[in-house]
């Protein structure tokens, strides 16, 4: 690969334009679409394109330093827009599309939250979300000066895709240590929290963690994963575009609705690096017909790197049993702990080898030791995640931020030189996980000869098919269902071994005990979750001062999902 | 109206007693019926009448009246072929 020793006037779009001026014939962006030939963005036409596209958000009085929030379902004008915005010194910040089942008024709640938090300056977006966004530009105290509806030809920037003939356009002049992106830690609306990245932080740790897959002129990424979570945007879109190569967008959407998508799109393009969460070999390896992987070749698969939530050792295995048949190498299963607030990963294992496993004693790991499983106890097992890329040093530590031995459970404490420099407009919560240079993560875990396994999170978020939803979003709207005790809900994750992640749980109290009326309740329970785009796996109904309250008065969520699984073992053992 | 044999499938795949289904009903307007579980439904849809729908099929469905009419369309073929 290229030199990437940083300069103090690099940037992201030099790379780009260095790509362009180098291989402007290369595949840039190969925009996926199900039963269609797929658009394909070289990185001349994209960068010619999104020059033009420069001009016209300029000329719509968008500057240098203001935050351009988009939020657009998957579309090929989407690539352009992006470097145009960035072109211009323009700070782009992709967001999730409302989900149907989001009400529009909590969707424009998170936004309104989001733009009061992050600063957002203009909304690029889709016609069909105006009447939902409009009254944020026009209300009182407002941050965002303006919408813009890219995919439509009269609108500013429009043009789709352009004629890619213009060589114009003045880029405006950016450094190394400018902002160049805003990305937001996955979660539940209203809750998440911006993290602001400068082209040397992107470019420091593409560079490295380049490096520590080895990535090659001839790999060609393919993703379905989406554009807003750093795990789409950083390893699966900055990744290939700053270092040259292509990447295959596929849409979420209809990925989740048809996983083999995944598989024609790396068989058809001869893909050979993708990033996935670990529910995501589970749909594959068990929601695939053997009819849809007729003519599937995955022989050029050299990587697929786990990454964004525990990764299961089951979730590989059947995997590979799955797909061996059809040329997937065992070695390519890989995995990586990563963070927007670290740009992306942290560690990685090495190319071309099994992730290290270790079975250990389930009941010793929840007292915080690392002891190896014997006479038939319950065990659990842990993979590695690897160790460090280049840049990135990582602590275990104990509550008192002091570090631990090896085999102890402990905090994950990370530095980095691809680090944050805090969320943006946010110096309390900065303050929260930031100290002496040392991010602190909340995730724990332990180190094992010189690898680095994750195990949970000391926070209570729960993470749904890589997505963080936060305990208290849940629980907040399951208290205003008639019937639940408003304050006496506590919401968690329980595994689902099916779908190789977790659900979301409820526990909630109610005076309500007839089998008719805890059906209905349970039911509009589910449909409250609905109202905030969650699925409530499972509800739990418990009588009136059933739950145990922690120390500062409120219901504990960690001693009461131990209550409720232990009662429902019970039950279970007792029915059989 | 949505036939009763390809209701009972729906719901038992997303874990339902009971919930009206219309021709106009989209998934997102059922409790449970979310983008993780939407290819359950689906595989449950094919094993109870044994059929098999496309990827590109399986993306166009609107809503259940779509998902009917494509059932429908699988068993007219089927049985036309024996």
């Amino acid at each position: 690969m290229a030199n990437y020793l940083i300069q103090a006037r690099d940037t992201v779009w030099k790379r780009w334009q260095q790509n362009a001026d180098a291989h402007p014939d290369r595949d840039a962006v190969v925009h996926w679409l199900a039963g269609e030939e797929p658009f394909r963005w070289t990185f001349g036409k994209l960068l010619r394109v999104a020059t033009e596209m420069a001009e016209r958000v300029k000329a719509s009085g968008v500057q240098k330093g203001d935050v351009c929030a988009i939020i657009l379902r998957h579309n090929k004008a989407l690539y352009p827009l992006y470097v145009a915005i960035s072109s211009i010194g323009g700070i782009p910040a992709i967001l999730a599309y409302p989900n149907p089942r989001l009400h529009p008024d909590k969707f424009r709640q998170g936004l309104e939250g989001m733009s009061q938090r992050s600063g957002l300056d203009w909304i690029f977006t889709e016609r069909a979300l105006e009447p939902t966004i409009q009254p944020l530009v026009s209300g009182e105290n407002s941050t965002i000066k303006g919408l813009f509806f890219p995919l439509e030809s009269e609108d500013t920037p429009a043009a789709q895709c352009g004629s890619g003939q213009s060589q114009g356009g003045e880029q405006v002049l950016s450094t190394a240590g400018d902002p160049f992106l805003l990305q937001h830690s996955s979660g539940t609306t209203g809750l998440q929290k911006p993290v602001l990245l400068s082209h040397r932080a992107v470019l420091e740790h593409v560079h490295r963690y380049a490096s520590a897959i080895q990535l090659r002129e001839t790999d060609r990424i393919v993703s379905w994963l989406p554009l807003y979570h750093d795990m789409g945007l950083i390893a699966a879109f900055h990744l290939p575009l700053i270092c040259g190569i292509a990447t295959v967008q596929i849409d979420p959407f209809e990925w989740v609705m048809a996983p083999s998508i995944l598989l024609e799109a790396v068989s058809r393009e001869k893909g050979t690096i993708s990033w996935l969460p670990n529910f995501a070999l589970n749909m594959m390896a068990d929601k695939i017909a053997e009819e849809e992987l007729s003519g599937i070749d995955l022989r050029s698969w050299r990587m697929i790197i786990n990454c964004s939530e525990p990764v299961r050792y089951e979730s590989h295995c059947r995997c590979v049993e799955r797909f061996r048949p059809y040329g997937l190498d065992p070695a390519a299963l890989s995995s990586c702990y990563a963070m927007a607030e670290t740009t992306f990963a942290v560690t990685q294992t090495p190319p071309q080898t099994t992730p290290t496993h270790m079975v250990v004693d389930r009941t010793e790991l929840s007292r915080g030791r690392v002891l190896p499983c014997m006479d038939g106890k319950p065990a659990r097992i842990c993979v590695s995640s690897g160790t460090p890329i280049t840049g990135c040093t990582v602590r275990i530590v104990d509550d008192n931020q002091r570090e631990v031995e090896d085999g102890v459970v402990g905090e994950f404490a990370i530095s980095s030189v691809s680090m944050f420099d805090g969320y943006r407009n946010y110096p309390e919560k900065t303050a929260e996980v930031v100290r002496d240079g040392w991010y602190y993560s909340g995730d724990y875990g332990f180190r094992s000869n010189g690898e680095y396994y994750i195990i949970g999170r000391k926070k209570d978020i729960i993470i749904v098919a890589g997505n963080n939803i936060y305990p208290e979003d849940v629980e907040d709207a399951v208290s205003k269902v008639g019937e639940v005790i408003p304050g006496r809900v506590v919401a968690f994750g329980e595994e689902n071994a099916d779908l190789g992640s977790e659900q979301v749980a409820v526990v909630a109290e109610t005076e309500v005990t007839d089998d008719v009326r805890q059906r209905l309740l349970r039911l509009a329970i589910v449909k409250a979750g609905m109202a905030i785009d969650v699925t409530i796996g499972n509800v739990y109904l418990v009588p009136p001062r059933w739950l145990i309250k922690s120390s500062a008065g409120k219901p504990s969520r960690k001693a009461n999902k131990e209550r409720i699984l232990a009662d429902r073992a019970s039950l279970e053992a007792r029915t059989l | 109206m949505i036939r009763n044999d390809l209701k009972r499938a729906i719901l038992e795949a997303l874990k339902l007693e009971d919930w009206q289904l219309e021709e106009t009903t989209q998934a997102a307007e059922v409790p449970g019926w979310d983008s993780l579980s939407h290819v359950n439904v689906i595989l449950a849809v094919e094993k109870k009448f044994g059929v098999r729908f496309r990827n590109i099929e399986v993306l166009k469905l609107k809503n259940v009246g779509d998902l009917q009419l494509l059932l429908e369309s699988k068993l007219k073929a089927a049985t036309a072929g024996n």
